[in-house]
């Protein structure tokens, strides 16, 4: 068994071309299943190419490498300022040692219904940018994950960036996470939310849920009922009413599927601190 | 594969098999047996060490990831002969019960140093959230690194 | 450091704080021998059934594979066990738990090993699996021992009075059923140890280990070798809690020694092995009544204890004794009828556990007296402390508390402090969505074996030709910093500063047997006998000194930092050149200590072989303030106090370090840790399901010593080693329903139990 180091995207594609061959970034979650028994063969490391880490803004628009670490994402000024949401998210993923190598494209290719950083990604309308050796192409993260642990990922192709729109920098950005402890810890539900008001009503709201779906779930129900309402106790009740009926979650050692449904339209209440 | 790396300042040649984790070079062919093993999943932070002066799990580490990199591990940042302030502070401070997270802890929280020399008591709280301890309950451990400059 | 005095009284830092800081002191797992062979056991993955065929052909034909061995490869007996030996080494005919091995590969790396046991095939006739106490219970139940005759390992009654009668003529009957899960101790250090048989037909060990010297028996009764021939070294370990008391991979080391003679064999268990053949605390179910007068008077308690220990026995009938002994809480009451079941099931395997069979009846014991005090609308401080025992009463097993009880002042403390001063306007400054609660507990655990087996060490200390002073501690350390304390005691009896103090850890040939490293005894009896050992120095130091000065007759010298001096004179003799001048065996002590045990001889407690009764008790009060988010669930622990009374303090240090990360325990084992079973299948498997505290989980406790002196104790002190873990649980449950307006009767308190409570709160309201 071997393991690789490419320092380019040209010796990268060679690799990718021999059959059993995994590939890993920070190797949290990676050589945790390695460790299982499971992602056997080969291994190529991806955090010496260059271009898959880094972020840049540009026109309204930050392209994040998808091996740049979230530690190196924490620390970014820009996603602090611009993504607070998705800050929050990540400073509550793992711990600082697991951040400190884990990385966004991991996270987003593990591809966990309780992916820490899925659901702003989700709310964000954020886009994986694919590439193989020859192409490239992007599509919403929605688009990308395809169930618990699936993506549209082909052989020979890796996640290489990601693109975040900025929000307007008066929207509210909102993010909470649940888990049985204060680090370390499976969120057993979560929610995004990125909305704007008009004076005291919803002019757009995103509202994207973790842990409580087999895939990060946007509630359009809850997102349409609440445009154009204020966020009133009541009416959140409502929309959270809907958002119960709309999550899939289900019930292992960390909490009940009753609980997640609970949980998943309580959160919602909690943007009643936003109203003006 | 051959792979060259800095450790503790010296420079270093290892034949290692890409399978073989970090952990396991240090403590079993180089003998730096102060990086504990604790879970083998990064859910401790026992294993904890500075590659590029970064901490990072050498449970979740090749040790092909190695390569070209600078390692600091628990011993080369202090010896009973001359600690370093941390291992210093953590002794007196109570801070060491059975000492098995001690050298993770120790490790970890000189990278906040080098990054935040005076970091706030809760903002240390969550710099160490991910090294368990059983024993102490972190108070003292908290204390030791934040009065790391006091006598 | 090394010049200042190494006294009692000061928080004086560990003797072995630097080592462990630096990465420098070698714990059981950091040693690699050159030529090392590992060794692994292969387990049955079925929590009951018969074992058909253990095939190891192609694991043995694997290059790199130096043994494959099975239950006919075991000499000896077969059996391990502390007290009750019902353990195989290697299962033969049956398994009864999903750990329970059946081969053991020894191999020339970690690699080959996982490879060879994988190769191995077993074929297991599943048997029905006792996934619980009722299912083990049950009349048609299969019997997991069948030597045994029953799933019940131990039935016992403790009596006092007539409880039932008494009930009868009580003004108010409480009645309530609680459940504690199981528990593992998550030591950051797994189990492990390293083995070699030499030449000389000595079976020597290194092992992390709280009982080095009692291994020995149980690895010569398990593999029929004299105790004599086994060498026993246990460096400080890296945890253990209990979890290392008794053999874990004690037995099977030796006989992968026995069997390649000259080799170094090591085996370390990784944390999923520690959580699948690891000792665990008993869960325990146990229903409640409790009388009591209106005015507050405790009259009676009846209750049923069940204890699951899980597939084998342990120290399973040891633990229930000690909770049965504390079953009414450390109360003045009258009357007691406590009927205990520690019941066999095929659940991974319940030991010793900090807080020891209390741990569970104190979220009991204490939330009868809540529920009392809110019937009675009492102050729940002011009734605890009205009720509460003190020096001379009988406690609810019958016995006098002869030794010193400081209860009272523990629980006045708490009361006077400004974090339950101030609760209401604390409660009531709760932030959106949440819900603020105060609590309290009342704390105690009994120290020491009890009667029945004697609670013994011998303490050896050494002038060496270097003038230093050399301990030979006969109990591990496995952070309770009993070492430093060791040598604490010496540098306050001979007047040395730590340079000259050195402890070395017990090691079977060069220390003298002095019991397990369990029960809160280490201090308090190797202490003793620490003390008498240095008191035999100094006597025979100060006759050799007169000696070797010519001065007629012995009184009038004192020993000071590096000399005895005569102080009529001012003559000194370095102690140099009283280690180079006297042979070795006129300068080593030794003397021993026996723990008092009671002098009563209860008429109650006559299943109990050993442990019933105890004699001495540390005790607490404990606080919580907690806040509950309505939304999640979540309960964030705010601030912890706790009022201890250990005696006299020797090292604050180390003192406050023992009841802070006992309360960290405590607080994991009321929020978030339920070692979870499902059909007998483990469900918590790692670290990322079975969840202990981060630094983010808890509060800074804050902990205060409430001194009484214990006459009989070094010093004054007495152990309080595990009473820290018996309180947060109640204190916590007590909050909760301070928050909520709802009783707590299980733990771990989830998330998903504090919505329902809300629920039916609301639905209530």
């Amino acid at each position: 068994m071997s393991a690789y180091l490419p320092g380019t995207l040209a010796d990268l594609w060679n690799l990718l071309e021999e059959a059993n061959t995994s590939v890993m970034a920070g190797g949290t979650d990676f050589l945790v299943r390695r460790r299982a028994g499971k992602c056997a063969g080969r291994i190529c490391c991806l955090e010496r190419i260059p271009e898959l880490r880094g972020l840049e803004a540009q026109d309204g628009v930050l392209e994040i490498g998808a091996a740049t670490t979230l530690t190196d994402l924490l620390e970014s000024s820009t996603v602090a300022a611009r993504l607070p949401m998705l800050h929050q998210a990540i400073r509550q993923l793992g711990s600082p040692l697991v951040r400190n190598q884990a990385t966004l494209g991991g996270n987003m290719c593990t591809a966990s219904p309780a992916g820490d950083t899925l659901p702003a990604l989700y709310a964000l309308g954020a886009q994986a940018v694919l590439m193989s050796r020859d192409a490239e192409r992007a599509l919403d993260v929605a688009g990308f994950i395809t169930g618990p642990g699936r993506t549209v990922l082909e052989p020979g192709e890796i996640l290489a960036r990601v693109r975040i729109p900025l929000p307007d920098p008066g929207a509210v950005q909102h993010f909470e996470k649940v888990g049985r402890r204060q680090a370390l810890a499976i969120s057993v539900a979560s929610l995004a939310a990125v909305l704007r008001l008009d004076g005291d009503a919803v002019r757009d709201i995103r509202l994207a849920f973790g842990s409580v779906s087999p895939t990060v779930l946007r509630c359009a129900e809850a997102e349409a009922w609440l445009t154009g309402r204020t966020l009133t106790a009541d009416n959140l009740s409502h929309a959270a009413d809907l958002v119960r009926a709309a999550v899939r979650p289900i019930g292992d050692v960390r909490a009940t599927a009753d609980y997640r449904r609970q949980v998943a339209g309580n959160l919602l209440l909690r943007l009643e601190a936003y109203r003006p | 594969m051959i792979i060259h790396f800095c450790i503790n300042g010296r420079d270093t040649e290892l034949d290692v098999r890409g399978d073989e984790r970090a952990v396991d070079i240090l403590r079993e062919r180089l003998g730096l047996t102060g990086t504990k093993e604790g879970c083998g999943t990064g859910e401790c932070g026992a294993c904890a060490i500075l590659v590029d002066g970064r901490a990072r799990l050498s449970c979740l580490t090749l040790a092909a990831q190695l390569d070209g990199r600078d390692l600091t591990t628990i011993e080369g940042l202090g010896s009973p002969e001359a600690p370093h302030p941390l291992q210093q502070s953590f002794a007196e401070r109570g801070a060491v019960q059975c000492g098995f997270c001690t050298p993770g802890m120790v490790v970890t929280a000189a990278d906040l140093l080098a990054r935040d020399p005076h970091p706030g008591r809760e903002a240390i709280r969550e710099a160490l959230s991910g090294n368990l301890c059983r024993c102490t309950g972190y108070s003292r451990i908290l204390d030791a690194v934040h009065k790391v400059d006091e006598r | 450091m090394p010049h200042e005095p190494y006294d009692i009284g000061p928080a004086r830092p560990r003797l072995d704080a630097l080592t462990k800081a630096c990465g420098t002191e070698r714990f059981s797992a950091d040693h690699y021998p050159p030529d090392l062979l590992w060794a692994g056991a292969r387990r049955c993955g079925v929590p009951h059934g018969i074992l058909r065929v253990v095939d190891a052909a192609a694991a043995r034909a694997l290059p790199g594979v130096h043994a494959v061995l099975t239950r006919e490869d075991v000499p000896g007996s077969n059996r391990q066990g502390i007290v009750h030996k019902d353990m195989p080494v290697l299962c033969g005919t049956k398994v009864r738990h999903c750990g329970d091995p059946v081969a053991l590969v020894v191999a020339e790396s970690r690699d080959v090993l996982r490879q060879a046991l994988a190769l191995i095939r077993v074929d297991i006739e599943p048997q029905q699996a006792l996934a619980d106490m009722d299912a083990a219970l049950a009349p048609d139940a299969p019997l997991i021992h069948e030597d045994h005759g029953s799933n019940v390992l131990l039935s016992a009654e403790i009596r006092k009075g007539d409880a039932e009668e008494a009930l009868a003529q009580c003004d108010v009957v409480l009645e309530e059923t609680f459940f504690t899960p199981s528990q593992a101790h998550a030591f950051l250090e797994t189990e492990n140890g390293l083995a070699r048989l030499d030449d000389d037909g000595v079976l020597h060990l290194t092992v992390s280990t709280q009982a080095p010297f009692r291994d020995r028996f149980e690895i010569g009764h398990a593999l029929g070798v004299e105790p004599w021939k086994i060498h026993i070294h246990s460096p400080f370990l890296g945890g253990g809690f209990g979890g290392k008391d008794g053999a874990t991979v004690q037995c099977l080391l030796g006989l992968a020694a026995l069997r390649l003679p000259g080799r170094t064999i090591k085996m370390w268990w990784d944390r999923e092995e520690s959580f699948l053949a690891g000792y665990k605390r008993h869960a325990a179910r146990m229903h409640y009544r409790l009388g009591a007068m209106n005015d507050g008077t405790l009259r009676s308690v009846v209750c049923r204890l069940w204890y699951d220990t899980g597939a084998y026995a342990h120290l399973g009938g040891e633990i229930m004794e000690l909770g049965m002994e504390h079953a009414a809480g450390p109360y003045r009451v009258e009357h007691m009828d406590c009927r205990g079941f520690c019941v066999y099931t095929n659940n991974p395997v319940a030991g010793a556990f900090r807080g020891f069979g209390v741990a569970q009846v104190s979220l009991a014991f204490e939330g009868m007296m809540d529920r009392l005090a809110d019937r009675l609308g009492r102050d729940p401080l002011d009734l605890r402390r009205q009720n509460a025992l003190r020096r001379g009463d009988r406690n609810c097993a019958g016995v006098t508390l002869t030794s010193s009880v400081g209860l009272d002042e523990c629980l006045r403390r708490v009361q006077g402090h400004e974090l339950w001063t101030t609760r209401h306007a604390w409660k009531k400054g709760a932030p959106t969505f949440t819900r603020r609660g105060v609590g309290i507990a009342a704390v105690f655990n009994g120290m020491g074996y009890g009667r029945g087996l004697a609670d013994n060490a011998i303490a050896k200390i050494e002038l060496t030709p270097q003038g230093r002073f050399v301990i030979y501690s006969g109990v591990p350390d496995m952070g309770q910093g009993n070492a430093s304390t060791f040598a604490q005691i010496a540098g306050e009896m001979l007047c040395q500063d730590a340079s000259r103090l050195e402890v070395i850890q017990p090691d079977t040939k060069r220390s003298h047997p002095s019991g397990s490293a369990s029960a809160g005894r280490t201090t308090y009896t190797f202490g003793q006998a620490l003390i008498q050992a240095c008191e035999l120095m100094t006597s025979k130091l100060v006759r050799r000194a007169a000696l070797a000065l010519m001065i007629d007759e012995p009184g009038g010298f004192t020993l000071v930092p590096g000399a005895v001096r005569h102080l009529p004179t001012g003559k000194e003799l370095p102690l140099t050149v009283m280690g180079s001048m006297l042979p070795r065996d006129d300068r080593v002590c030794v003397s021993e200590y026996l723990m008092p045990v009671s002098r009563e001889v209860p008429e109650t407690g006559k299943d109990f072989a050993l442990g019933f009764p105890h004699l001495i008790f540390p005790f607490a009060a404990h606080l919580v303030r907690v806040e509950v988010d309505e939304l999640t669930g979540l309960v964030r622990v705010c601030d912890y106090l706790a009022a201890t009374d250990g005696g006299r303090v020797l090292n604050p240090q180390n003192f406050h370090q023992q009841i802070e990360g006992a309360v960290a325990q405590g607080l994991g084992f009321a929020l978030m840790e339920g070692f979870g079973t499902e059909n007998a299948r483990i469900t918590t498997p790692d670290l990322s399901t079975y969840l202990i505290p981060t630094s983010l989980d808890l509060p800074d406790t804050r902990s205060m010593a409430v001194e009484t002196l214990e006459h009989s104790g070094p010093f004054g002190m007495k152990g309080v080693g595990e009473e820290g873990l018996n309180g947060p649980l109640p204190a916590v449950a007590s909050a909760l329903s301070d928050a909520l307006g709802a009783r707590i009767t299980r733990a771990p308190v989830t998330p998903a139990m504090i919505l329902e409570l809300l629920a039916s709160r609301g639905a209530q309201a």
